[in-house]
Order: structure tokens, then sequence, then C-alpha cells
């Protein structure tokens, strides 16, 4: 028991020292917070961003469309089906009165066709208004791009996920147990990998319209061959130390072995290459946007927005703004991994003359 | 190590078969395939003829059972599925991939009559990425926390952020004669009249195609070769045998390249075996973006109108290269470093 508590103590201790590091690396750390608080309010974006609005005073009682359905003949809105509440906050300040609307800070949704309120042809070009001005449809860029870097992110971490769960069980066992089973999956694997990946997807996706789990699961599918040799690596050079051998002639049994000791000692590569698997799920995501293979319309993406761009490309802005978001995003993804491969890695370099 | 390499070799081919078969069998199960889509475009047909004449017979055509199987068997899907794999495999070791349903001649002739395109791109991208990025990575790491290396690194970090094909979008934007400039031309390989040019004409013609292309080809690439020239260099200049160098008096330049280089090429050149996929480095983003004829895009084409032969077949000469490319990759590893052995 006590020899269990400081073994505790030394991990901790250890995991701490990295993340000074980390946080010592000032790029990689605000990056990392930066993401971080973006993809948190991206969670309660419908607060900032939407066409619901947040609070709406009527004849004396408050309403809250964000959470319910409200129809417009119940808010005194002259329209069918469910209320615009931009015309009805105008409509209440023209009549005065005592009703108000209070809409979120950028007033407009990602799939709200806005052609019925706007003048000319769709895409608008940015104004005040619409900060990255609207898509063929009519629909808001701006809006668009930030519920699509919700979708993004949560689509490559989730896959990053389950990715590397099926590669690290796959690995370490690989690793693990060798011999036959070793020569065996491999060459399943290699053969795995040999399939062009994007290729297969665009089969896939051509076939069948993908939604949001099926190509989770299809990406899935393809993107746990490299951590898979990763760990493998790490499992067979583990596998071999002192420590091991040592709990080997103490009695312990093979998943005491794989869980309590060679496993945490084989995660390091596998963490800091995270962010770069992430970086690498988000740009084949948008590959498969701009090709049309990606998730059904309407959904957000920043790939779809870029296609439309490519049909004309006086619509700079339709290539310009996903550009610029994605650009960013990856960058500061990048930026934490190195980082964080940085904290992770022991050695020093120094030159020697 | 001769008996490894040729253990590697006879490996291809249960790797190709197991291959071959899972794309098979991927595109034959599913539904939607060329089958499917001609009897539903017949269908459609029948439909709108049936709505001129003014008879209203219902919403679907029934097309006669001869007629299907006469498809069936055009499209081989008379044959149950494990005796089409066997006839497809068959016809391979004879070279004959099928025809092409769309373009009506052998799969080999369409697919090999856009290596050239391919393999133009490929090889300017290639020989580009190794003259301009090994050199980077060594000035980099000899004078690694420098002004330079910082400013060079974000440089190449903002390449790495912005995938190839977006890059080429935007530079169509900006310089394809849109609502800015209009300094290059929006696609193609050449130009329409290209024929018809002057010696000079056609060079500068076809310069004028490249650039934007090729830059949007490489951009990716420069980060990761770059940074691991760099980081491989550092890593053999904190070695012990780099202070044995200095020590006995040698001058920095010569540390540096008849000592630390050598041995930090090592990781570098096993990319090299890889050069044999150049044929197909066609990529489908970037010749869809510019509208390239090459394989990448001959190879989207063939997805979006069923055109299988031409799938599989492209499927069949991209695995194989990247098979072999992987040992010529571990052979280049054996000759480059005499410490490999492998066993």
């Amino acid at each position: 028991m006590k020899e269990k508590k400081e073994n505790n103590k030394v991990s901790t201790s250890l995991f701490r020292k990295r993340w000074k590091k980390f946080k010592s690396l000032k790029r990689g750390y605000y990056s990392f917070l930066i993401i971080l608080t973006l993809y948190l309010i991206s969670f309660i974006l419908p607060i900032f961003i939407g066409r619901d609005a947040l609070i709406v005073k009527y004849n004396g009682e408050f309403y809250f469309p964000i959470f319910k359905y409200q129809s417009a003949e119940s808010l005194g809105q002259n329209l069918q089906g469910e209320a615009n509440y931009r015309l009805l906050k105008k409509q209440y300040q023209e009549e005065g009165g005592d009703n108000w609307v209070f809409m979120p800070i950028y007033p407009y949704g990602p799939n709200e066709n806005l052609l019925s309120e706007l003048e000319g042809n769709p895409p608008h070009p940015p104004s005040s208004e619409h900060w990255a001005g609207t898509d063929d449809r009519g629909r808001d860029v701006f809006a668009r791009l930030a519920y699509g870097f919700n979708i993004g992110l949560s689509f490559s971490i989730i896959v990053t996920l389950f990715a590397y769960f099926i590669g690290i069980s796959v690995g370490g066992t690989l690793g693990f147990y060798g011999g036959k089973i070793d020569i065996f999956g491999l060459r399943l694997i290699e053969m795995w990998s040999t399939i062009p990946f994007l290729y297969t997807i665009i089969i896939i996706s051509s076939i069948i319209q993908p939604n949001f789990i099926l190509l989770t699961f299809v990406l899935t599918l393809f993107g746990w061959i490299g951590i898979t040799y990763y760990v493998r690596g790490e499992f067979y050079r583990e596998k071999a130390r002192d420590y091991v051998s040592a709990a080997v002639s103490m009695g312990a049994k093979n998943k005491t072995i794989i869980f309590r000791h060679i496993l945490p000692n084989s995660l390091t590569p596998v963490i800091s290459f995270a962010p770069f698997a992430i970086v690498a799920n988000i740009f084949s995501l948008v590959s498969l946007d701009f090709l049309g293979f990606g998730l059904p319309p309407p959904t957000p993406s920043w790939g779809q927005l870029m296609q439309q761009g490519l049909v004309n490309i006086e619509y700079w802005w339709l290539i310009a703004t996903p550009l610029v978001s994605m650009f960013l995003t990856l960058l500061s993804i990048t930026f934490i991994g190195e980082a964080i491969r940085e904290a992770f890695d022991p050695k020093v370099y120094s030159r020697l003359r | 190590m001769t008996t490894y390499f040729l253990r590697r070799f006879l490996l291809i081919i249960p790797t190709f078969f197991g291959i071959t078969l899972i794309t098979f069998l991927i595109l034959q199960i599913v539904p939607g395939g060329p089958l499917e889509m001609e009897i539903m475009k017949i269908r459609m047909g029948g439909q709108t003829k049936g709505s001129e004449s003014g008879s209203n017979t219902g919403t679907t055509q029934n097309i006669p059972q001869s007629a299907i199987e006469e498809l069936q068997k055009f499209y081989g899907f008379d044959k149950p599925i494990h005796q089409r794999y066997l006839i497809w495999i068959g016809n391979l070791f004879k070279f004959d991939l099928g025809k092409s349903y769309v373009y009506s001649e052998p799969v080999l002739d369409v697919i090999t009559s856009r290596f050239p395109v391919s393999i133009y791109f490929g090889l300017i991208g290639f020989m580009l990425t190794y003259i301009v990025c090994v050199p980077l990575g060594v000035y980099k790491a000899v004078k690694n926390g420098s002004t330079f290396d910082f400013l060079s690194s974000a440089i190449v970090f903002i390449g790495y952020a912005i995938p190839g094909f977006a890059f080429g979008a935007l530079m169509l934007v900006l310089f394809g004669g849109g609502s800015f400039w209009d300094v290059f031309p929006l696609g193609g390989f050449r130009s329409t009249d290209y024929e018809s040019l002057s010696f000079t004409g056609k060079i500068t013609d076809q310069i004028h195609h490249t650039i934007l292309p090729v830059m949007s080809y490489v951009i990716g690439s420069f980060a990761t070769l770059t940074i691991l020239t760099k980081n491989s260099v550092i890593e053999n200049l904190s070695q012990d045998y780099i202070r044995t160098a200095f020590s006995k008096g040698l001058s920095e330049k010569k540390v540096i390249f008849g000592h630390a280089l050598r041995n930090s090429l090592i990781p570098i050149s096993t990319g090299l075996g890889h050069a044999v996929s150049l044929v197909l480095a066609g990529s489908i983003l970037i010749e869809k973006v510019f509208n390239i004829n090459g394989i990448g895009l001959l190879s989207y084409d063939s997805i979006v109108q069923r055109d299988y032969p031409v799938v599989m077949g492209i499927l069949v000469i991209s695995s194989l290269l990247l098979l072999i490319g992987n040992i010529l990759s571990d052979v280049l590893y054996a000759i480059v470093d005499p410490r490999i052995r492998f066993k």
C-alpha cells in the first residue's frame, strides 16, 4: 500500500513537470488556452450566434425562444410558422410600447435562408451586418464558419479517440504477444494501410450518403494504422526492459503487466502525436466536404463553402474566410502539438563542440 | 539480407491479393453500381417518354427481363461474385484490366495516357522539395535558435497549416482573374491553343500553367521535410563523435559537411524510395482545383461515373507501386546506413 502511494507521487510529479514545461512554452500554451476556450464556447454557440432570440417580453410575459419553439402568432407577428425574431425586434421598436426582444450578439443562424431580408442575388459580399457575407443560398457565412468549427473539431477529436483506442489495443497486443500473432497481424495491417484511404472513402461515400456517424466510422477504419505501428514498437521495446522482467518474476499477471507497467510507459509518443492526428482529421473532413463526399447538407462545413467559392472565384470570401479559419485552427493545434512534444521529450539537444 | 528482401518481395503477392479482394468486394457489394445506375437511367428515360406521348402508364416504366439480363451480362454481373473476382484476377495476369465503361478503351490505355501529366507535376514538386528543404533544414540546424531559424520555422509552419488544395484555391482567387489580379490561368495543363504556339510561346505557356499547381503540391511537404532534416542534423550535432571531430581540430565546415551531414541524411534518403509512386503523384484535390487532367482527376471522375474497371485499375497500380516503394525505401536504408541489418 505504501509502495503504491509512493508510485503515485512520482507519477504526478512527472506529469506536473511536463505540465510546467508545457506552460513555459508560451506559443503552445496560449494556443491551447485559445482553442480550448473557443471550443467550449462553441457548445453554447446559440447564445452568441443564432436566429432565436434569447428573451422576448410580450404583453407582460417573458418567453425564451432559444429553448422553446414559439409560433409567430403567439408573439403578435403576422407570419406563418416560427417567429422571425429580427423582424419582431424591429416591429416592437416601431410599435413603441413595453415589448422587447433580446437577440444573440450575432443574430443569424447557420442554416437560415436570408434571401427574404437581403437585396440582390446571393452570395452577398461581406458587410457590417454579415461579417463574412452570405453563401450561394443566402445563408450567413460567419455563422456557418462558427458552427462548422464545432462540428469539425468534435469530429476530428472523436475520430482520433476511436482510432487511438483501436490502435493502442491492436498495437499493444501485437507488440506484447509477438510471434505468430505479430507476423499475421502485421500482414493484415500492411494490406489495410496500402489501400488508398481518401480514394476508398470517396468510393464509399459516393455510394452511400454519409452522415456524421458513418463518416466517423469510416475515417476511424483508416485512421488507426499509424498509431498501431507506434504502440507496437513501444510495447516491443518496453517488454524487454528490466522492470517488466521484475514484474514477471514477481508473478504478475499479463493483465497487470500490460495495463500497470507497460502501457503508461509507452503512451508518451502516442500523446505527443495526438494533436497532429487531430490536424490530419480536420484536413480529411475538409477535403471530403470540398469534394462533396463529406457530411450531408445543410451541415455547416468549411470544405463545402470552399467548393462554392471555387465554382465562381469572384466570390472570394467563400474561399478566403474558411481558409483563414482553418489556417488559424490548424496552426494553433500544430503549436500545441509542438509544445506537447517538447514537454514530453526528456532529451536536451545541446550542440557539442 | 538478400533473402530478407526476397521474402519481402514474395510477401507482396498475398498482400496484393488481399487489397484487391477488399476493394473488389466493396465495389461489388454496395448498391448504386453501374448496373443500377444504367437501369435507373432507362427508367427515367421511359418515364419522360411516357408523359410526352400523353399516355398515363404509371410512374415507373418496367424494363423487360431480357434487357436487364443483357445489361447484367455487359457489366459482368450475371455471375456470382467469387467468379467475377477470379475472372478479373485471371485477366490481370494477362495485363488486361478490362475496358472502361465511359471511354470504351482498355483501362490500361486510359490510365497510362494520364501518366505524363502526373509525372510532370510529381517530378517537379518532388525535386523542388528536396532541393529547397534539405539545405534549408541543415542551415536551420546550424543556426538553431537564431532569428532566421525562427522566421523560417514560422513560414514553414504557416505552409503546413494550409492544405495544398485550399492554398491553390486561394491563389486562383487572388491571381486567377476573379475580383483581383489576372496573372495566371484558371487551370488546365496547357492552353487550348498550345499546338499553334511558337517554341518559346509553348515554354512560357507551360510554365505559366505550372507555377500555381506546383506551389500547391509542395506547400505541405516543405514543412515535414525541412523539420525532419533540421531535427536529424541537430540530433547528430549533439553526438559524441562530433565533439571528437572538433577536438581533433577539424574546421566547422568539415565537421558539419563531412561528419554530421552524412549521418543526418540517412532518414531523409529513405523517402526517396517512394519516388516510384511519382507516376501516380496526382492529388485528387489539387487536380480538381486546377482542372488538370492527370491521374487524380481520372480517379475522381471514374468514381463519380461508376467506371469500376478504371477504379480497380488505378487501385491495382497505386497499391503495387506503394508496396514496391516501401521495399525500395528499406533497400535504400540498408545501402545508406551500413549499420542496418535486416533479417
